[in-house]
């Protein structure tokens, strides 16, 4: 067997927006998301290219950096991973330095420091179109002489668009050489990018006309504010209102499978599996990815339009005021989606205790995986109908349900400052990108990957669970002389019984009481334990098959219904995150005291809500 | 027309989505530990003297090289994909 020599290493790095990620994932069809900020592709990400002279390659993303020296963790990553200095990685070969076409005033400078670096390199000169289109022109050639390196465009969000870059990385590869250019270690680089751009480039106006105009709108102190509120309430308005015809069309697809399948197969423990316990416990879940898919489409398409670092920015006095950083936005953000990468985005936050804070307080964001259980219980308890003129009732409560969220963060963290006396002062730069109109392709792609995400979770994790709850409510059996239901005989409707007395005081059954255990794992499983659970409870086939909704609507209170919702707000966080958690701040104590205050603030908050909304006549 | 198996069969396929579910379950929620138990199973069977046979099960049991694997039960969205991307 003879050994394989190893592919090229290339490494892709360059500032935040500069289409890095997208050229990544061209170059080797990995399907990563496509973001503006370092705190998204913090993660190490590494794919394959093959080009058509058949040379294979290891391609490196590396986290987006302003400058080699570094202001942050990742981007001390990026620069120790270039220098061959991280530990476990191997030096990449060549470097591919990403930059904008329509920046190079800003990004010209980060090329001139990765050449200081003294590695082969190739300039990368993305979304060269853009460029076109205004009017910026490049003289390449000029460009590539001047800083002794290959320059090559780019379109990374064109099908061919990398063909010309992979060209010259092939004919690179065959003769590695260094940059034939070099200044002195204590250059003065802005002064050579200015040098350059004179030489090489000609530019009609520093930033568009559309982006000021727009900008003058989006950015105002009051207006910029409301127009954001008014984005988000239109989001959660259309997920509801879109959302309806497919997830009935879910719905009853998967009570007719439960019906066709329990018909065909004789009554027992295989047909109680299938059924009660698969079918009915990932229908219950499944059910709800047109409205996971209907959000992500809308925050996907902000994020390409370059409007988020806008929020960032409108945001920032008030996250400020709280306690928190301007560059806590984009990991609290990201934890919109799973509070796991936002927890590893906060590497780009350099103030330790800022970064504990953002750390601490990002389980608070309404994670995807809550909204099943939102959406559940909203359509359980809250009425579908217009108030106001118009607006969809459950739009507005899931809405106010990621406003709590919101609020509860930002207050947690006003209280940790106060906590710790923080007089400091916490400066925001960011680089705000062009608005562009988002590509239909990087879209289709980013939904695709979020579906997908959802379906291996629905088919992995909470597939598993539920088998396992099954399995925890079926046996033992009942007794011969059993005077109960058969499910309070098995093992989980003892653990639930037990659990019931200490969540009764929030109104919790021991239904609710045994499927927040599995809901540990995978928040969206509570949906699924839920399902399984009441199926299992059912006295015949009809009421087995009847979907969850109207099941909890007719047997909880709307108390009860109330009080899960606001235990949701603040529910600890997965054992996922608990392991993120630990990992990123390395201490058991940071891990749980994050699930302390987290279990504390829900107990009391829901406990709250139920003895309030009983006292109301909710009960 | 219902189809109806034996219950020893009926137990027995059960048993087998069980034992998945443990492992997804295992492997998700817990894996050092699973890395761990993989390596502890498979190190004596690639002793000096082992039969291939017994070599090549342990190469089956063993785990992947470690890529800063994570108890995350989430996107699944770690290391390289699928085949080289072709241009």
């Amino acid at each position: 067997m003879s050994a394989q020599a190893e592919p090229l290493r290339l490494a892709l790095l360059g500032n935040p927006n500069s289409g890095k990620t997208a050229l990544f994932n061209l170059l080797t069809g990995s399907r990563q998301k496509v973001a503006n900020y370092a705190g998204v592709t913090v993660e190490r990400k590494e794919g394959r290219l093959q080009s058509p002279s058949g040379k294979s390659y290891a391609v490196l993303d590396l986290p987006g950096a302003y400058s080699l020296n570094p202001a942050s963790l990742d981007e001390a990553i990026t620069r120790d991973l270039c220098r061959g200095f991280y530990p476990g990685e191997a030096a990449p070969d060549v470097l591919v330095c990403v930059v904008d076409a329509t920046n190079l005033r800003l990004h010209l400078r980060f090329v001139l420091e990765v050449r200081q670096m003294g590695k082969p390199m190739i300039v990368a000169l993305n979304m060269s179109d853009a460029a076109q289109r205004r009017g910026i022109a490049i003289d390449r050639a000029t460009l590539e002489r001047e800083l002794g390196v290959p320059v090559v465009e780019t379109v990374a969000v064109r099908h061919h668009g990398a063909r010309a870059l992979v060209e010259r990385i092939d004919r690179l590869a065959a003769h590695l050489h260094l940059p034939t250019v070099q200044l002195a270690e204590d250059a003065d680089l802005h002064a050579e990018t200015r040098r350059l751009l004179a030489a090489a480039v000609s530019m009609p106006s520093r930033t568009a006309k559309i982006d000021d105009a727009l900008d003058r709108w989006l950015l105002h102190p009051l207006f910029g504010l409301l127009t954001l509120a008014v984005v988000m309430f239109l989001i959660f308005q259309a997920v509801y209102a879109w959302a309806t015809p497919l997830m009935d069309l879910i719905d009853a697809g998967t009570a007719a499978l439960g019906e066709w399948v329990g018909a065909r197969m004789g009554e027992g423990p295989l047909a109680s599996l299938v059924v009660d316990g698969i079918i009915a416990g990932l229908g219950g879940v499944i059910v709800f990815l047109p409205q996971i898919l209907i959000l992500f489409a809308f925050i996907l398409a902000l994020e390409e339009s370059g409007y988020l670092p806008r929020a960032a920015f409108l945001l920032d006095r008030m996250m400020a005021g709280a306690g928190l950083s301007g560059r806590s936005f984009i990991p609290l953000l990201s934890s919109f989606a799973c509070a796991i990468p936002g927890i590893m985005a906060t590497r780009s936050i350099q103030d330790p205790r800022d970064r504990l804070a953002t750390i601490l307080v990002a389980p608070l964001m309404t994670c995807s995986a809550r909204l099943p259980v939102y959406a559940l219980l909203i359509g359980a308890f809250i009425p579908a109908r217009q108030v106001w003129g118009g607006l969809n009732l459950q739009g507005l409560v899931l809405f106010g349900l990621y406003l709590a969220g919101i609020l509860s963060a930002l207050a947690v963290s006003w209280v940790m400052k106060k906590w710790r006396r923080d007089q400091g002062e916490h400066p925001l730069m960011l680089e705000l990108p062009s608005y562009r109109l988002p590509h239909a392709r990087d879209l289709a792609i980013g939904l695709w990957e979020r579906g997908m995400i959802f379906l291996k979770r629905v088919g992995g994790i909470i597939f598993a669970l539920t088998v396992l709850l099954w399995v925890l409510l079926s046996f033992p059996a009942a007794p011969a002389d059993a005077t109960m239901p058969a499910i309070d005989y098995s093992l989980a409707g003892r653990i639930g019984h037990a659990l019931a007395v200490v969540f009764a005081p929030l109104g919790f059954n021991w239904q609710i009481s045994i499927a927040l255990i599995p809901g540990l794992a995978a928040r969206e499983v509570v949906v699924s334990s839920l399902a399984t659970v009441y199926a299992l409870s059912a006295v015949d086939d009809d009421a087995a098959t009847q979907a969850l909704t109207p099941l909890i609507s007719d047997g909880w209170s709307l108390a009860t219904g109330l009080s899960l919702l606001v235990w949701f707000i603040y529910a600890p966080q997965c054992i996922a995150t608990w392991a993120a958690i630990k990992r990123e701040t390395g201490s058991w104590k940071t891990m749980a005291l994050s699930a302390g205050y987290l279990f504390a603030l829900a107990y009391l908050a829901s406990l709250l809500t139920y003895q309030v909304a009983v006292r109301l006549g909710a009960g | 027309m219902s189809l109806q198996l034996p219950l020893w069969l009926q137990y027995a396929l059960v048993g087998v989505v069980v034992a998945a579910s443990l492992w997804i379950f295992l492997k998700k929620q817990l894996p050092g530990t699973v890395r761990r138990l993989r390596i502890a199973i498979a190190t004596p069977l690639v002793r000096d003297g082992r039969p291939a046979w017994m070599r090549r099960l342990a190469r089956q049991v063993a785990p992947p090289p470690s890529g800063g694997a994570s108890a995350c039960g989430g996107c699944d969205n770690c290391g390289p994909s699928s085949e080289p991307k072709r241009h």
